[in-house]
């Protein structure tokens, strides 16, 4: 490939430069296939955007097996589709077929989303995207003549993939996000930005608003799995069982061993039970912590009726329900950090960390 | 009852029921153990009950709310109950969490269970 490449630019363009190099090959196998038709162009600017929006789920080296899968399907989708254009026409509605036709809606409303979520771009976004992924620019050259660095350009590349994916999925959904938090959270989410995610609290929105939590599931599915962190949806007695094996196993598995190990499955115990008890849904988030030093962080949240009066609720003793008012302070006296924020009408989050001494107790 | 393999085994001997949990239970599995635990007190006119939690990884507060409130009950129906077999960490964090089972008499296992209510049958017959 010929791109010039200057020494300073960011390795994340690297990637994006490989979908730019594979359109000689991709325009090669459409044509074998339909030749000069009017629709050639297109289905590989659309197999590029579908290999672009999944760009970081490819292993390295698999990209071009990817494009070639894709650009097959593709074509595919559009060959049956005339092909059933053709048929349906002298054809009342067969029952057999229900996937297929699904099938067909499902591709086209895909194609329309694409097109949809690129629209909602900035005019300077989409001209940078399809610049750089398309045109196979490098981030040095965009970024010459804007006066702006290589990796500000990645940087915003980045973004913008971000948002195109946030917003393909909306388009798909046919719908706009019902609260004004609702696409920070998403972004976040696309982003992969755990920081970010944090301050926007995205873990609380997604347990109240439906959308995001569903939309949730293909942009978490994007990023490398994380085994060193765990949801567990609480909403019924078994779920308490579930959750603090879940906090003992992600324990056990980074080596942790000894009464430590008690100590925090049952004060996840605790926490999951008050979810169950007050709240009725909710979810406990096991996180293995490596920094500052080995631990594992639990943070129990529900969006229950919430507590009126925290520092009560923490009292030994003070029970609002079925005498249940050791299980806030015990899981306190069990944790090494106990932090507990809750709002009336909006719920509770717990949050609490057990330190692991590798050094050997003392 | 239960489909599937037992969660909890209640079995007697003499006029001692050993009832044995076998996993980790949820809430409502807790209380259905105790409703089954003490309908069997009554049928089988027990006078000694042992609970073998050795399998318990985690005490609770539920779970020890549990487990002394069936020693109550059966204490009013006239049987005396004993724990066994719970493990020195689900001990240590019942401590911390501020639960313990009070008055309920706890012994290290199933053996010393048995000999412990065989000594107090043998105070209460010397007594009258
Ligand atoms: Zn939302």
């Amino acid at each position: 490939m010929s791109t010039a490449r200057a020494t300073n630019e960011p390795q994340e363009s690297g990637g994006a430069a490989d979908v730019a190099a594979l359109i000689p090959m991709l325009r090669r196998i459409v044509a074998a296939r339909i030749g000069q038709h009017p629709a050639a162009e297109d289905l590989v600017q659309e197999t590029l955007l579908r290999v672009l929006a999944a760009e970081d789920r490819i292993e390295p080296g698999m990209l071009e097996p990817y494009a070639i899968a894709t650009v097959r399907n593709v074509m595919a989708t559009m060959w049956r589709q005339d092909d059933r254009d053709a048929r349906n026409q002298h054809r009342i509605h067969d029952p057999s077929e229900p996937d297929e036709a699904e099938e067909v809606v499902v591709a086209s409303e895909e194609q329309s989303a694409i097109t949809e979520a690129l629209r909602r771009l900035t005019d300077r976004e989409r001209e940078v995207l399809l610049a750089h992924e398309v045109s196979g620019r490098a981030t040095q050259s965009l970024a010459e003549e804007t006066g702006s660095t290589a990796n500000a350009v990645a940087a915003q590349l980045k973004r913008t993939r971000a948002r195109l994916r946030v917003e393909y999925l909306l388009a798909l959904e046919r719908t706009e996000p019902p609260t004004d938090r609702c696409r920070a959270v998403l972004m976040a989410l696309s982003s992969a930005d755990r920081r970010r995610q944090r301050e926007v609290d995205a873990a609380r929105h997604l347990l109240e608003c439906d959308l995001c939590a569903r939309l949730s599931q293909p942009l978490l599915g994007r990023g490398p799995v994380r085994d060193n962190e765990i949801h567990v949806p609480i909403s019924a007695d078994p779920d308490i069982v579930a959750a603090r094996s879940a906090a003992r196993e992600m324990a056990v598995r980074a080596g942790f061993a000894g009464a430590d190990l008690t100590m925090l499955a049952t004060a996840v115990s605790e926490v999951a039970r008050n979810i169950v008890r007050f709240a009725s849904t909710g979810e406990v988030t096991v996180e293995l912590l490596e920094q500052p030093r080995p631990g594992i962080r639990v943070v129990a949240r529900d969006t229950g009726p919430g507590i009126a009066d925290v520092d009560r609720a923490l009292e030994d003793g003070y029970s609002t329900y079925q005498g249940l008012g050791l299980g806030l302070p015990g899981a306190r006296r069990l944790m090494d950090e106990f932090n507990i924020v809750s709002e009336t009408g909006h719920g509770t989050t717990v949050s609490m960390t057990k330190w692991f001494d590798t050094k050997g107790r003392g | 009852m239960n489909s599937g393999p037992a969660l909890v085994s209640i079995l007697r001997q003499g006029d001692t029921l050993v009832a044995s949990v076998h996993t980790a239970l949820d809430d409502s599995e807790m209380v259905r153990f105790q409703h089954d635990l003490v309908r069997q007190i009554g049928e089988h006119r027990a006078r000694g009950i042992i609970i073998d939690v050795a399998a318990l990884d985690v005490i609770d507060s539920f779970a020890s709310r549990t487990l002394r409130s069936i020693a109550d009950i059966a204490r009013l129906r006239g049987a005396v109950t004993v724990i066994v077999g719970i493990q020195p960490d689900v001990a240590f964090a019942m401590v911390c969490l501020g639960m313990d089972m009070g008055e309920v008499p706890t012994a290290l296992d199933l053996e010393e269970g048995l000999a412990y209510l065989s000594r107090l049958r043998g105070l209460g017959s010397s007594h009258g």
